[in-house]
């Protein structure tokens, strides 16, 4: 641990690198909404997140993809629906501004420590 | 593993989206077309979508052991365009030069419901998967306001 390294930092770093991730995931649904016999995938934000946290390993071998259970099919076994994906990507969109907000207040608070309180 | 690949994927899906809307106004555009350079009516024509292999253990073990940096996206590829095997239309159109012995002329079978409904269904995908790039863009600007 250096001596910039704040706990916030590193679980918002894992945080970023998983929201992008889904976005990938997101962006491939919908990219594939017209592709017969494609099938959801998603990821597990939360469970992911407590498995990345104090494993590097698990954060080098990547998430778990998983298919998504419960949507519906349609006849030619395409199941992706539009609206999960659509909000799902307004979701994660507002998820990855907040992480990146905190990040940039941690960084300014560190900058307030490094020239002793004394404003930016 | 980055948010340039997003670019990517959705890349793939307008292409693929704008092929399929192109086939689909080709269809519309010779609904009554007899002559063709291959000879006989026009045929209806289908886009094939198949996905591009997403993140498969080999890549990604071969990708974590530092062996190659094959990127490791799922869009979509439309390459390949089919004939739809319905056999041809026949009138009774006598006088037209195309018209075999019997006075029947071979019109293409294309129904313009169906293209419309295909045209329309290409655009929206394609509305949908611009906005994720719009999407992905926004979130590159915000990962640069760490800079800031």
């Amino acid at each position: 641990m250096s001596l910039l390294d704040t706990p916030l930092i590193p679980t918002l770093t894992r945080a970023l690198d998983l929201t992008s991730q889904r976005q990938t995931l997101v962006s491939q649904n919908i990219a594939n909404v017209d592709t017969p016999g494609y099938h959801t995938r998603d990821i597990d934000f939360r469970q992911e997140l407590q498995r990345a946290l104090p494993d590097d390993e698990a954060v080098a071998a990547g998430p778990f993809v998983r298919e998504v259970p419960g949507l519906i099919e349609r006849p030619d076994g395409n199941n992706v629906s539009i609206d999960r994906e659509s909000l799902l990507m307004a979701q994660n969109q507002l998820q990855f501004q907040t992480e990146i907000q905190l990040l940039h207040s941690e960084f300014n608070r560190l900058q307030l420590a490094i020239n002793g309180g004394s404003g930016q | 593993m980055s948010l340039f690949s997003l670019f990517q994927i959705s890349g793939s899906a307008l292409t693929a989206e704008r092929l399929r809307a192109e086939v689909a106004t080709s269809n519309l555009a010779n609904s009554e077309t007899t002559r063709t350079p291959e000879g006989g009516p026009y045929r209806r024509r289908m886009v094939l979508f198949q996905s591009q292999p997403g993140a498969r253990f080999h890549l990604l073990l071969a990708n974590s052991l530092g062996e190659t940096s094959a990127t490791v996206t799922g869009g979509v590829e439309a390459d390949q365009v089919v004939d739809d095997p319905t056999p041809p239309l026949l009138r009774y159109e006598p006088g037209h030069p195309d018209a075999d012995p019997s006075g029947y002329v071979a019109y293409p079978a294309i129904n313009p419901v169906q293209e419309m409904v295909d045209l329309m269904g290409a655009e929206r995908a394609y509305e949908l998967n611009a906005s994720a790039v719009q999407a992905a863009k926004q979130m590159i600007q915000q990962s640069l306001q760490i800079l800031k």
